[in-house]
């Protein structure tokens, strides 16, 4: 993962900024190279959208679904 | 299998008043005979675990130890109130510590399942492997929360916790009707309408003083003056419920001596001056006038332990804030007057001779019945 964006992630946890969180893992998911790790930043996204009732909980759901990950 | 205490004789308890003894002093000061009790009289009835009001929001979810049970009274996104077990299904791990408003899902903080506030799990994240959120052996559909069986009448949220409980309106049918004239909505005065007094005491004891009028001129002399003994009447209905009744409830009223708080509607005559104050068995105590009702929900901390969770309900929404706390100092008064009273019963428990006591005919029947009910589901669970 690209430097920068590790050290935000690790800062929105350490905040507890949730938003953030799905904002951050969100972004990490859009620049991953191969579908493992997409899903694997796309199922953290997924779960601080759903706790928080994000509105890109249902996009985010979505594409795991269509990967067959959710 | 060998039991590690003494059965208690409950026999002398389920005689006629004339006759009866209280409870024995076991069912206040020891710990295993609390135990057994509590299987019989707190866990297999409808008990009182707390208010809607603590839960007013959507989403509003608050943890509660019921006996040292890890519970979570939430109320869902349409409005529903429910009890669960506060405990992930996964690996049984506490989903709550403190009160807080669910925005989306209650999110266990071990492994990130995720459950709908209205208990169903909705994401098990990694359950398959990193990034792979399901597994065939996990179906969420058989993993929701473990619900409580609960009941809300007059914004109690009784607790059924065995499960076979005849239906609450089954079981409290003869109440619901003697109160079916105060069947409107209930508004909760909000922050300034609720407070809690701790007891070093068995919450039998804060029932039993509650029930009846017997203890009022002398430990609420402030009464004598308007709210005399021969005012008030037993409220007795043996198997059922107890209290007391008064026909010379005075109005709350303002500085400038208006009725400060709006009526009920539609209430009778007899409510003008009439008052009840009567406990659903076995925890909650209720009090109903033409212009406020309280309600007291008994938390068994311990057999020695209790918390009176205690809130104070009006007709309308739109009542004053300055009255509203004169009304709860004047009740926090009242009750706290009470206090010695349960404390110095808990302290008389460790006599060894005490037989559980006498009970006047006249004026102690309510208590009776009480005993009689306890004593009668004990008698049921023992089999």
């Amino acid at each position: 993962m690209d430097v920068a964006l590790d050290d935000l992630i690790l800062t929105a946890h350490a905040e507890d900024d949730r938003a953030a969180l799905v904002t951050l893992y969100s972004r990490a998911a859009d620049l991953a190279e191969d579908v493992d790790t997409e899903c694997f930043f796309l199922t953290y996204a997924h779960i601080f959208a759903l706790e928080l009732n994000h509105p890109s909980q249902a996009n985010l759901r979505a594409r795991l679904v269509a990967y067959g990950r959710e | 299998m060998a039991k590690d205490y003494i059965q208690t004789d409950i026999t002398s308890v389920q005689q006629p008043v004339e006759q009866a003894n209280g409870l024995a002093n076991a069912h206040y000061i020891d710990p295993a005979t609390f135990a057994e009790e509590s299987e019989a009289v707190l866990k297999s009835t409808w008990a009182g675990l707390a208010v809607g009001a603590d839960v007013p929001n959507l989403g509003d979810a608050k943890p509660i130890q019921f006996l040292g049970m890890p519970l979570l009274l939430i109320r869902d996104k349409d409005g529903e109130l429910r009890v669960f077990e506060n405990i992930c299904r996964h690996r049984g791990m506490q989903l709550l510590r403190e009160a807080k408003t669910i925005e989306g899902a209650i999110r266990c903080p071990y492994h990130s399942w995720c459950y709908s506030t209205k208990g169903r799990l909705v994401s098990t994240p990694h359950v398959g492997g990193a990034g792979h959120n399901t597994h065939p052996s996990i179906v969420k559909d058989d993993l929701g929360l473990n619900e409580v069986r609960s009941y809300i009448w007059r914004d109690v949220v009784f607790i059924n916790i065995s499960g076979d409980a005849p239906e609450f309106t089954e079981v409290h049918a003869d109440l619901i009707a003697r109160w079916s004239e105060f069947d409107s909505p209930l508004y909760h005065g909000g922050a300034d309408s609720r407070f809690e007094l701790e007891l070093a005491a068995n919450y039998k004891l804060a029932v039993e003083n509650y029930c009846e009028s017997y203890h009022l001129p002398w430990v609420h002399p402030g009464l004598n003056s308007y709210s005399r003994l021969e005012d008030h009447y037993n409220i007795v209905e043996y198997g059922k419920f107890s209290g007391q009744g008064t026909r010379v409830y005075r109005q709350f009223k303002a500085e400038d001596g208006s009725a400060a708080f709006p009526d009920f509607p539609d209430l009778s005559e007899k409510w003008d001056e009439g008052a009840e104050y009567i406990t659903v068995y076995p925890n909650v105590l209720l009090g109903v006038q033409r212009d406020h009702a309280f309600t007291i929900v008994l938390e068994p901390k311990a057999h020695n332990k209790t918390v009176e969770h205690i809130h104070l309900y009006y007709a309308s929404d739109d009542t004053l804030a300055k009255n509203r706390a004169v009304n709860t100092r004047q009740w926090k008064e009242v009750f706290e007057e009470d206090i010695f009273v349960v404390e110095g019963m808990q302290s008389g428990r460790h006599a060894p001779t005490f037989d559980g006591g006498r009970f006047s005919p006249v004026m102690d029947e309510p208590t009776h019945c009480y005993h009689d009910w306890v004593a009668g589901r004990i008698a049921q669970h023992r089999g």
